[in-house]
């Protein structure tokens, strides 16, 4: 059974073999939990999954970039893009944009922080991106002082998160068309194509004349901005804000890549993958909901699944041959 | 001390490709094998399996008679056998005696390490190559070591574990001439003593001097076990290589002493070159030689843009100051680094990405990919690279096909300045000689090209000038008549040139 | 002394700077708490240091070996769920050894299954350990679903009081220190830098890397126990999430202390001390009237520059150099 898994493994794409493991849970949610199968489950998981694989969209940027690529800070810069959004708006649809693009500038900066600690100041991006998040916590604590004041557009509601055309609802279109941008970017972009390199080796990349530094910087920058996207998003489905709004999905996102096929060394890679990882991320959390389990058993769970999916994935190379 | 190994009819795979068919060897006390082959021969399979690194798919070896399996180096090391690699197995951050000791400490009762008998042995091992390196000691931290002072502590490292055979594996690629002779100097001294040796390497001079018998691989095979008495070079090149031998040098018109000058150098000085100065003209193939790291990669790296500098670079009759590859990349310079694996190729991505990735910003936004494969498909042709298709990773290329699409990224660029860092290096007889015609049609175009080789016979066949380098200055420049093999040697040991009239 | 004996001697003792960034930190600390040094205040200030230095040990070691591990600070939470729900007020002595026993070896079976994954399947280890951590918190949600939990009163005292005039935790960081002199001169310490530095020569010469990597996992799941127990009797009860916000301040100790992520290099030292730069951050801040609004950035902000220190350090040298 493993040599037969194993010949899948490499006949078939990562996120191709994702996704078949997402239709295999969905209808093993079926079978263990009744009415897990119908048709508005179905959207709402793929919503849900959307939401996911909206924040990860950065993150595979970033891990694509090797050289331990990883954005620690995703899951504070999602809750401080929609605390932005939440408050500038406040509520009125003629704010969104507004509120839309301060939380946009804000995840760039954060980003671009984060960027300039690890290439000027050598950094290493694990360590950068966790006390980033605790600047970013510290900075929403400084400046909300506990009052998350603010309100939702109900345009955003109504655009994203509700039902708009066949009863699927807006963020669903987003996130397609998010993916195929995605697309554009890595692989019609000579940014892209610096993105892999430099994942690969960054010494052949340099003496090939890319700007490492420079393409590290853009990348952890992007990162931040489509995290803040990903929050602007995200309050429209949760409607209010809290302070750890963002913080659940940073793991998953992770794992969304992961299980997507993005290889953790960096150099390969698609975003099309990490939309059928989200998928499969979120499929076995609204199973184990599905199935009530209690929290203790689903972090179990939870955690135990991504260690065996990266046991397909995320082998890294023998010592001896 | 009495010992034997015979390798027979080994087999290795490594996925699809078969790196050894049927790979042989037999040493005994006493004696030095040399073993020879081509790029992609096998040689370095075999050798690593001879010492456990990599288990074989089938054959058998047999040690001191009798049947055994290496799983291990470990195992291997308690055999008695011991390999010399290419400064491979040291680790950086140690120091020369934390390394030469590394699993086989000196030990107080069962766990402490006696740290004064280390030092003290160490010391002794050291003695070995006196006079010749400069910053040897036993507590310096390998990583501050110049090449041919860790290869010296990888000989020593082995040597340590009182080893019945030994392999010195490409040993001295990156020694000069003084250690190369005192390593002789040793192993006729361990050949007395009954140590089998096997040599591995590409230096005829040296197999010659050193080795009482040859084993030739051929694409995977055994193809002969002569001994040194019955064989000449060009006998030992033609196992190696099917069909005759490629001639080695290309004969080259002389420069036109009115080609504009492409580039001049002045008082160029970094933290390892001193005062560079020096001018190439358009059309002329000006070659670096010395010693290994004397400064000739720093100084094809600084031209680059890849490493700061003070002092004057006249590029195209134009003042410029580099400080980024991408920068030199514009003004037309290209460059070719020696170790295509890590420097100058993404081996997993295709051929085709390999050969644009400087230059696709050129094809718009979004790429318009069509144009860029018209363009690589282009280039692979007028280079005649065998490959499967544009998509193939480049992993799967031989190596001078492989080397072959490290210049082929910049020959749509139409560079005006070729900088070649040790091109040829690893790469096999024949496609050596395909490159000599590539260079030799750069030329003609009116490319100057600046062209650093570690082997002195390459640079005397294809340059009509020579720069070399010592401790990061030019001691000689040598032309003409002066461009003799023992004219090189001398400069590029510091000594005083002889003029021949 | 001449530039480069001065770059060896610095070389060799990479935590200088860290020990430089402490005597600043405590001076600042002395400004605005002008009893720092009074006996009780620097016993209060050890028992807290205590679990998290027991942990970061553990993490130096993991990194010095080359890998890291995120799932300490959710295996003191574990561990600790463990020895509330084992060692209760009424325990007799044996139960109350069982309970310690247990700890330990909680933590080393945690420890193996890091090391399982990481080492023997070559799985990436932050984000298995990250995965793990997820394990760990849910093991220890099931064992003590809400805070709970009392440990009998001798046991906390014999940790919070000095013995003997000396903070019972002073005690506890010679014998760390005392190990890890022991460790360095052992071939096993050799094989721990050798796997960390460049694990492809360590394994041609002969190391046994993947079981060195695995003994580094478990090393932290030990150390993890012992931080738990520390902590437990420091708090003197059980809550599900104890140790979870301990993990990030383990790994910026080590960075601060001079030792670098990669591995292959370092030592506990410096780590120690920077876990004592936090803590003496923490408490600058605390007392030096910042708006409590303000605390945690300034937090942040402060562990961010002392992460950036080397590295301006470095850009400054090379500007200069030009």
């Amino acid at each position: 059974m493993i040599n037969s898994l194993k010949a899948l493994q490499t006949r078939l794409s990562p996120p191709l073999l994702a996704l078949l493991l997402a239709i295999i849970l969905y209808f093993i949610g079926g079978i263990l939990a009744p009415g897990f199968v119908n048709v508005e489950q179905a959207i709402n998981i793929v919503r849900l999954a959307a939401f996911l694989g909206i924040i990860a969209a950065g993150q595979t940027l970033i891990i694509i970039s090797g050289s331990e690529g990883i954005d620690l800070s995703a899951g504070a810069v999602v809750t401080l893009g929609a605390i932005l959004a939440f408050r500038i708006s406040n509520g009125q649809d003629s704010m969104v944009i507004p509120g839309l693009l301060v939380a946009l500038a804000a995840g760039a900066s954060i980003g671009f922080s984060n960027g300039l600690g690890i290439t000027l100041f050598g950094i290493p991006p694990l360590v950068m991106t966790l006390g980033m998040t605790g600047v970013v916590a510290g900075t929403i604590r400084a400046v909300t002082r506990g009052e998350l004041e603010g309100g939702t557009p109900p345009i955003m509601g109504k655009l994203i998160s509700a039902p708009l055309v066949a009863g699927l609802p807006g963020v669903i279109f987003l996130w397609l068309l998010i993916g195929f941008g995605m697309w554009l970017l890595l692989e019609r972009t000579a940014y892209g194509k610096q993105l892999f390199a430099i994942g690969i080796n960054r010494t052949t990349a340099r003496l090939s004349g890319v700007r490492v530094q420079l393409v590290v910087l853009a990348t952890y920058t992007l990162g931040g901005l489509l995290a803040a996207l990903g929050g602007f998003i995200l309050l429209a489905f949760s409607q209010t804000v809290f302070l750890n709004l963002g913080q659940p999905y940073l793991f998953p996102s992770i794992a969304a890549v992961v299980v997507g096929g993005t290889v953790l060394a960096g150099g390969q890679g698609s975003y099309w993958g990490t939309m059928s990882g989200a998928l499969v991320l979120t499929l076995l959390q609204s199973l184990l909901r599905a199935l009530q389990i209690e929290e203790a058993l689903q972090l179990i769970v939870l955690g135990s699944t991504l260690v065996v999916l990266i046991s397909f994935y995320g082998r890294e190379r023998k010592l001896r041959q | 001390m009495d010992v034997s190994l015979s390798a027979q009819h080994i087999v290795k795979r490594y996925g699809g490709v078969v790196a050894l068919a049927d790979g042989n060897l037999n040493v005994a006390s006493g004696e030095v094998v040399a073993l020879l082959g081509a790029n992609g021969s096998g040689k370095s399979t075999l050798s690593k399996i001879i010492t456990g690194v990599v288990s074989p798919n089938e054959g058998s070896l047999l040690i001191d008679g009798r049947p055994t399996t290496l799983s291990s180096p470990q195992i291997a090391k308690k055999l008695g056998i011991t390999a010399v690699y290419q400064e491979l197995s040291l680790i950086p951050d140690m120091t020369v005696s934390e390394n030469i000791w590394l699993t086989h400490e000196p030990l107080r009762g069962k766990s402490l390490i006696k740290n004064r008998e280390v030092r003290a042995r160490t010391q002794e091992l050291l003695n070995l190559f006196s006079g010749t390196f400069k910053s040897l000691a036993p507590d310096i931290p390998v990583k501050m070591l110049p090449p041919d002072e860790r290869q010296i502590v990888e000989i020593l490292k082995a040597l340590s574990t009182q080893p019945r055979l030994i392999i010195l594996d490409e040993a001295t690629a990156s020694l000069d001439t003084q250690q190369v002779n005192r390593l002789f100097d040793l192993v006729a001294d361990w050949k007395s003593r009954g140590m089998a040796i096997v040599f591995v390497s590409h230096r005829m001079e040296e197999i010659f001097r050193v080795a009482d018998r040859a084993t030739v691989l051929r694409s995977g095979r055994s193809v002969g076990d002569i001994p040194m008495s019955d064989a000449t070079r060009e006998s030992l090149v033609e196992l190696m290589i099917e069909g005759a031998s490629t001639p080695r040098n290309i004969a080259i018109d002389s420069v036109k002493s009115d080609a504009p000058v492409r580039l001049s150098v002045e008082k160029l000085t970094t933290s390892v070159l001193k005062n560079i100065a020096f001018e190439l003209r358009d059309g002329e193939l000006l070659g670096l030689g010395g010693l290994h790291g004397q400064g000739q990669s720093d100084l094809l790296l600084t031209l680059f843009g890849d490493i700061p500098h003070t002092g004057k670079i006249i590029l195209s009759q134009k003042p410029v100051n580099f400080t980024h590859p991408r920068q030199a990349m514009d003004n037309q310079v290209a460059f070719v680094p020696g170790d295509r694996a890590t420097e100058g190729l993404l081996l997993i991505r295709s051929i085709l990405e390999n050969l644009q990735l400087p230059s696709w910003a050129n094809f718009g936004t979004p790429l318009n990919i069509n144009r860029a494969r018209a363009e690589s498909q282009n280039t692979a042709q007028s280079l005649n690279v065998v490959m499967a298709s544009l998509d193939a990773p480049v992993s799967s290329l031989s190596g001078g096909n492989a080397q072959k699409i490290v210049i082929g990224k910049w020959m749509s660029r139409n560079p005006k300045l070729l900088l070649l860092n040790d091109p040829t290096k690893g790469v096999d007889v024949g496609a050596k000689g395909e490159f000599y015609n590539l260079l030799a049609q750069l030329q003609q175009q009116g490319t100057a090209i600046l062209f650093y080789s570690s082997d002195d016979d390459e640079l005397l066949g294809l340059c009509n000038r020579v720069l070399v380098l010592h401790d990061g200055e030019i001691t000689a420049e040598l032309s003409g008549g002066d461009l003799t093999h023992a004219n090189l040697v001398s400069a590029s040991m510091g000594t005083q040139q002889e003029n021949n009239v | 002394m001449n530039q480069s004996s001065l770059q060896s001697f610095l070389r060799r003792n990479p935590y200088l700077f860290t020990l430089l960034l402490l005597v600043v930190a405590i001076f600042f600390n002395f400004q605005f708490q002008d009893n720092l040094f009074e006996a009780n205040v620097v016993n209060r200030n050890m028992r807290v240091l205590l679990p998290t230095m027991l942990l970061t040990v553990g993490q130096a070691i993991v990194i010095i070996g080359g890998g890291i591990d995120l799932s300490v600070g959710t295996m003191v939470s574990m561990i600790n769920a463990i020895l509330v729900t084992r060692i209760l007020p009424d325990s007799t002595s044996s139960e109350i050894a069982l309970g310690f026993f247990l700890a330990c070896g909680a933590g080393i079976l945690a420890g193996m299954f890091n090391g399982l994954c990481v080492a023997y399947l070559r799985l990436q280890p932050v984000v298995t350990t990250y995965a793990t951590s997820f394990v760990f918190s849910g093991i220890a949600l099931a064992i003590l679903p809400r805070p709970a939990g009392q440990i009998p009163r001798p046991l906390t005292d014999f940790y919070r009081n000095p013995q003997l005039g000396i903070p019972t935790a002073v005690y506890i960081i010679i014998l760390l220190l005392i190990f890890w002199v022991l460790l360095r001169s052992t071939r096993y310490g050799q094989f721990l830098f050798a796997t960390g530095s460049k694990a492809n020569a360590a394994y041609t010469t002969g190391v046994p890397v993947v079981r060195i990597r695995f003994s580094t996992y478990v090393w932290s799941g030990l150390f993890a126990a012992f931080a738990a127990i520390a902590l437990t009797l420091l708090s003197g009860s059980g809550d599900p999430r104890l140790g979870d916000d301990m993990t990030l301040p383990t790994i910026v100790a080590v960075v601060l202390g001079g030792t670098r992520l990669s591995g292959g290099q370092g030592g506990i030292a410096g780590p120690l001390m920077g876990v004592a730069i936090l803590t003496v951050i923490g408490n600058i801040i605390s007392f030096a009237n910042i708006d409590s609004w303000y605390q945690d950035l300034v937090n942040a902000l402060i562990i961010i520059i002392a992460l950036a220190g080397p590295g301006i350090v470095r850009l400054i040298r090379r500007l200069i150099g030009r």
